[in-house]
């Protein structure tokens, strides 16, 4: 372990005492996410694509809108593939090199909050069936890290999905050929919002930042939809939720997730 | 690549270039010193279209060990560019381009920085293109040059650079996407401004001896106005509210 | 700002002629150089720029704040802010007697304990050494912990203390200034605690600012949260 990811035992004692009395370090309250900035548009030159800071937390996502082969078994349905990245210089401990464990949880966590909402209406993105379908790629890169990755990655790539135009084309000489000047918006059914919460103790806090993260003794990280359903879940850490927890947390990810979701449809004007 | 652009005018008849420039304008550039909260120095740069982040860690420790150097700090160099920074998107493994800028760009900061007092250390560049759009490794470089300095990293000198190029048998300052690719020549430059050294320097296409040498002047004349901007940049950020000379 | 000192960054000119070249200039030529961003300051026989960014670099006596990281059987290692980690022995703390079977390391310090530690010895071919040997040093057990760039760590001490002192009377704080940047601030009083971690915080953010002192004392004198 580098020395940069050990937390000092004052902070983590601090933390904890804190949490006893109410309060949590930032003053804010248990079931309160820190101050969400959103910058649609960020990449021009993408089809889409949004700026999030969550606290300190930083992500760019960028969304490419291409033709591609569908999958195997699902010819009648675009593509949607959403990764994660963290960039080197987002804290001093991130190495190059092939993601770890944890980077791949996150970028597949992040996937599935979007893909198990069916926020995009794959059967709309098809060219010819069985033979060429569009692809939309979220890519996501962390430029700064101050805890919740789950979250702050979430958010970018739901806001640059909900800011994205998407080209068509059509099938010329069994070749996908573009359509000058024809873009619509990306055909979106609901808007996934995700919200993770840390355990420390015996109290369930929302939004962790950096300090909490390296606190905590577990987190879960629950995905809800426009109808307040819950459409993914994740739980993580080394230590464990008992039941009352576990539903407490879910009632927490449908209230909050509902507030968040008013601050994406501000920024993007949507309507859904 | 691009078979559309039959149609592109690189240089018309008024001396103006595809996208509105006279020859020896730059597009527009913007350079922006800190801006990360984990790194020890960042800078971001807005080159044209060109989006690219710059962060430094260091001087820190090396791992793994056997890279260290007993005498003196390294300078490890990554240049990279995101999935989503350019037309079709880009797998976010390193290619083989991305190697070779990364090596090019330290090779141009190495005459720069000074080391030796920090033996057994390494000094980390990571560049992250967010958009590119023709002349990144010149644009990475400058930005890189301030982030190391934002990081206080001792230098000798700045490193500024700028793309000097041909385009419709004319030498033109700061090759765009489209001239890059239709035109002629492309040569990137990277320039010492005090010391008064090029330390990057290479070449994309023909050119004869005279060209050559007004190619490298002109390219020059970019380095000193970028030099000015990255000026801008550290002065904003450290010398604001206060005197400066 | 008077004749002697000016901005600079590095490549600048600070001036030429005969001086010594002293912190972060070289000479080349007759050119005195500045190796950083910074004041450059012309004495009679020398030159020397003061640099405004940067990690600290260790020198022997200075206090500092370090936390440890991790441990052998024998010696502790502690992130000290630097470009190099420092080294703690355990005799340091055992004492002469020390034997790594019976005396366990982790029974005095364990990772993520902090400590006002001393450098003891410095030198480029090795980590610097570090003690906690001394009654003013050792396991910091409470207070909160403040980073503030080690540049600056001058302007928040102030002339003879000046600036210190003023924040530390103001609020009753009790403040333990490493030179490394690591500053650590307790206090009985919670207003007194945020006042006096925001008086950092303002020394960090504006320490080249000529009114710095007025405006921190303005905003210790002001009432209530702000």
């Amino acid at each position: 372990m580098t020395s940069v990811s050990v937390i000092d035992e004052l902070k983590k004692f601090q933390i904890l005492e804190l949490l006893e009395q109410g309060k949590r370090v930032d003053g804010r309250a248990f079931d309160e996410p820190r101050k969400l900035v959103i910058e649609p548009n960020a990449i021009p030159k993408a089809n889409g694509s949004a700026r999030v800071r969550l606290g300190d937390s930083e992500v760019i996502c960028g969304v490419k809108i291409q033709p591609d082969r569908p999958f195997p078994d699902m010819g009648d349905k675009g593509i949607f593939i959403c990764t994660a990245e963290l960039l080197p210089f987002s804290h001093p401990s991130v190495e190059t090199g092939p993601p770890g464990p944890d980077v791949i949880e996150l970028a597949r966590v992040v996937d599935r909050g979007i893909r198990e909402s069916h926020m995009i209406d794959l059967s709309q993105l098809v060219i010819e069936k069985n033979k060429s379908v569009v692809g939309v790629f979220a890519d996501n890169v962390v430029v700064d890290y101050d805890g919740n990755l789950f979250d702050t990655c979430a958010y970018a790539a739901t806001a640059a999905i909900l800011s994205s135009k998407t080209p068509k084309w059509e099938m010329k000489n069994d070749v996908p050929t573009l359509i000058e000047g024809a873009e619509l918006n990306i055909p979106i059914t609901t808007i996934p919002v995700s919200v993770t919460m840390g355990k420390i103790g015996n109290h369930i806090i929302v939004d962790p930042n950096g300090d909490e993260w390296d606190s905590m003794e577990a987190r879960i990280t629950i995905t809800t939809d426009s109808n307040g359903n819950i459409c993914a879940l994740q739980k993580g850490g080394n230590g464990g939720f008992t039941f009352d927890e576990v539903i407490q947390c879910g009632k927490i990810s449908v209230k909050v997730g509902a507030t968040i979701r008013e601050k994406l449809k501000q920024v993007m004007g949507t309507k859904k | 690549m691009g078979g559309r652009d039959t149609e592109l005018v690189l240089l018309d008849e008024n001396g103006i270039r595809c996208d509105g420039r006279k020859v020896d304008e730059p597009r527009r550039i913007m350079i922006k010193a800190g801006g990360l909260k984990n790194a020890d120095g960042s800078a971001y740069i807005e080159f044209g279209d060109n989006k690219i982040l710059v962060g430094v860690f260091g001087p820190r420790d090396v791992h793994p060990k056997h890279m260290s150097n007993t005498d003196t700090g390294i300078l490890r160099v990554r240049y990279h560019m995101e999935p989503f920074s350019v037309t079709e998107r880009k797998n976010p493994a390193p290619s083989r381009r991305e190697i070779e800028i990364s090596k090019v760009i330290k090779e141009a900061l190495e005459p720069a920085i000074m080391l030796d007092k920090f033996p057994r250390t390494a000094v980390d560049v990571y560049i992250e293109v967010l958009q590119a759009d023709g002349g990144t490794r010149c644009a990475a470089l400058s930005a890189a040059s301030v982030a190391l300095a934002d990081a206080g990293i001792p230098m000798r000198d700045m490193v500024a650079a700028c793309a000097a190029g041909k385009a419709a048998d004319t030498i033109i300052l700061d090759v765009n996407n489209e001239e890059d690719q239709a035109g002629q020549a492309d040569m990137p430059i990277g320039y010492m401004p005090s010391t008064d050294k090029i330390t990057l320097l290479q070449l994309d296409g023909v050119l004869t001896p005279e060209e050559f040498k007004k190619c490298v002047e002109t390219g020059i004349k970019g380095c000193k106005i970028v030099y000015e901007l990255q000026k801008k940049a550290l002065t904003e950020k450290y010398f604001a509210n206060g005197d400066s000379k | 700002m008077d004749n002697k000192r000016k901005y600079v960054i590095p490549g600048d000119i600070v001036t030429t002629g005969p001086y010594r070249p002293e912190q972060n200039v070289i000479l080349d030529g007759n050119k005195i150089i500045s190796t950083t961003i910074g004041i450059s300051e012309i004495y009679d026989d020398s030159v020397k720029v003061i640099p405004l960014t940067g990690k600290y670099i260790p020198k022997i006596n200075d206090l500092v704040i370090g936390k440890v990281v991790s441990h052998t059987s024998l010696s502790w290692e502690l992130d000290i802010n630097s470009c190099y980690v420092g080294f703690l022995p355990a005799q340091d703390v055992f004492g002469r007697d020390f034997s790594a079977h019976a005396d366990e390391l982790s029974s005095k310090l364990k990772s993520g304990d902090l400590v006002a530690a001393r450098i003891a010895n410095f030198d480029r071919t090795r980590d610097p050494l570090v003690t906690i040997a001394d009654r003013d040093l050792g396991k910091i057990d409470s207070g909160d912990l403040i980073k503030i760039s080690p540049s600056k760590v001058p302007r928040l001490i102030g002339k003879k203390g000046s600036m210190i002192q003023t924040i530390e009377m103001a609020t009753n704080a009790a403040i333990t200034i490493g030179q490394n940047g690591w500053v650590v601030v307790s206090c009985e009083s919670p207003e007194g605690l945020l006042k006096a971690k925001k008086a950092i915080q303002m020394v960090d953010e504006k320490a080249h600012v000529a009114n710095l002192t007025d405006q921190v004392k303005e905003m210790l004198e002001s009432k209530g949260e702000s």
